[in-house]
């Protein structure tokens, strides 16, 4: 059995003149929780249609599972729970009955979960979809997801227009999921906080192409923005100097590996290094996707 | 699963069409001043309902029953599901389809058993001459019409993701069928045949399996658009 959950290899899409995904290649460990980060238009969502076989990829290919995305969609979906970008569902349907209709399609489906989530959501299960809430809207597709008890659950955006306390059960119970069964949780967000506080491994995207691509406890140890004033200073780009922003005759690094040894660099060059922070993912997020 | 929330999502708009089968009939016959008019035109007030009757139904059916994920913004819950996008095509079209056939039964059984009452049969007309050659066929045409409209309409409505522009472009195309048709008979003096009617010299029975088969290509080729639907 494969140990890559969602592996894509130079995935790109192209709509007309514009590149919404070029040349992805994605490696989603199986039993991770992956947050997958991105402005809005980064090509996120493209990328799980893609994924999922839903949209077909102008090159490159996917596997989900061990599956080809596209070829083997029904298989893919048996294994798959997905909450879209749209949280729309039939609107004249209760929850209990979106239950019902769902329950059919998954040999693997719980209603144990579905009590669970109902409880713990506090979900109104009588209601009809189109007279609930924008949060409980999203509730009940979160609910149908986790009751799949899928392999790989694919979340896009999941708590959108969840209150903090709901979006806080939520991603307690996703963490749980994943312990408990060892599913592959892959996520995206705009919520770097939430993501930084179940996530093990996260891919940045920006303008269609991944950034990057590393563990969040990686990101945490080596990420570094180094301030250095002297002359001489490199100002240069390289795989290990993500951005240099040079202000008068000092520079700010941001270095996404041995920040030490690149410090130690400077140093031996002549250079006063003046600062060395670690960065949390939000500033390492912002780093990477400035614009120039 | 999707059957029933296919029939979930029709079942009112079926009640009212199973209510409009079952009506014209005993109302011509209330309206008849004790059956005089029945005993006149009878049968082929039923003829004429049922085939009117049928192929509205079968209009407003497939605009109702094909994909309303489409109109409802649904299909990225609905595709994600373990079933290939053939079966949802066909499953909705099945259940409206059944529902249709029903429609059809009970238009048809209702009349018969009023004029029964009145002792005309839907078959003989008021001098009491046999219509037997005659009336079989109009209600068989009908149906087949019906079933024609039925599938092109909701392929239409499939393929178009929207059930009004379905409607619309089923009606309009043919409407257009006929149009050329007319066209076509005036200037080369050829007669196209249009559904339902006999093709050529072929037989009556194998001209409407054609018809038939044409209809049911109609749903193969909204599966096969749907299939490469990108959401």
């Amino acid at each position: 059995m494969s140990e890559t959950a969602i592996a894509t290899t130079n995935l790109t899409k192209t709509y007309g003149d514009i590149r919404a995904v070029s040349e992805l290649n994605l490696c989603v460990p199986r039993r991770a929780i992956y947050g997958f980060l991105g402005r809005n238009g980064a090509g996120k969502s493209t990328t799980i249609k893609m994924v999922l076989g839903l949209a077909q990829p102008t090159s490159g290919s996917a596997r989900v599972l061990g599956m080809e995305a596209g070829k083997e969609r029904v298989a893919i979906f048996e294994r798959t729970a997905f909450v879209s970008e749209k949280k729309t569902l039939y609107p004249l349907l209760t929850a209990a009955e979106l239950v019902r209709f769902s329950r059919g399609f998954y040999p693997t489906w719980s209603d144990e979960a579905v009590q669970k989530c109902a409880r713990r959501l506090e979900i109104p299960m009588k209601q009809r979809f189109d007279k609930l809430s924008n949060g409980n809207r999203t509730k009940v597709f979160l609910m149908l997801a986790l009751s799949q008890r899928a392999d790989l659950l694919i979340l896009d955006e999941p708590t959108t227009a969840l209150d903090p306390v709901t979006a806080e059960e939520f991603l307690r119970m996703l963490a749980e999921d994943a312990l408990d069964r060892g599913s592959t949780i892959f996520f995206s967000s705009h919520q770097l906080e939430e993501l930084e506080r179940i996530a093990e491994y996260v891919g940045v995207m920006d303008h269609g192409k991944l950034l990057l691509q590393a563990r969040l406890d990686d990101i945490k140890n080596d990420f570094r923005l180094i301030t250095a004033s002297g002359s001489g200073l490199p100002v240069e780009k390289t795989p290990q100097i993500v951005s240099v922003e040079v202000d008068g005759d000092s520079c700010r690094y941001f270095v996404t590996n041995d920040a030490e040894g690149f410090a130690t660099e400077l140093k031996r060059n002549g250079a006063t290094v003046t600062e060395s922070i670690p960065l949390s993912l939000r500033e390492s997020f912002l780093q990477l996707v400035r614009k120039e | 699963m999707y059957a029933w929330k296919c029939w979930r999502d029709t079942r009112w708009f079926f009640v009212v069409f199973l209510g409009i089968a079952a009506l014209p009939m005993p109302l011509t016959a209330f309206a008849s001043h004790g059956g005089t008019a029945i005993l006149d035109a009878g049968s082929l007030a039923c003829q004429n309902s049922f085939v009117m009757l049928v192929s509205a139904v079968a209009y407003a059916l497939a605009t109702i029953c094909a994909i309303q994920e489409f109109t409802e913004k649904t299909a990225h819950f609905l595709f994600t599901k373990p079933r290939s996008r053939g079966y949802f095509v066909w499953v909705s079209w099945a259940v409206g389809f059944t529902e249709l056939l029903i429609f059809a039964a009970v238009n048809l059984l209702v009349g018969w058993r009023v004029l029964a009452h009145y002792g005309v049969s839907a078959f003989t007309n008021a001098t009491g001459q046999s219509w037997s050659a005659v009336s079989p066929r109009n209600f068989a045409e009908g149906a087949v019409y019906a079933c024609f409209a039925y599938a092109l309409t909701f392929a239409l409505a499939a393929i178009l993701r929207n059930g009004l522009w379905g409607l619309g472009a089923s009606l309009g195309l043919m409407a257009g069928m006929i149009g050329v048709a007319a066209g076509i008979q005036m200037r080369w003096k050829i007669d196209l045949p249009l559904p339902p009617q006999q093709i050529g010299h072929l037989p009556l029975a194998f001209s409407e399996c054609i018809w038939l088969t044409l209809a049911l290509l109609f749903i193969f080729a909204a599966q096969l658009v749907l299939e490469r639907y990108e959401l």
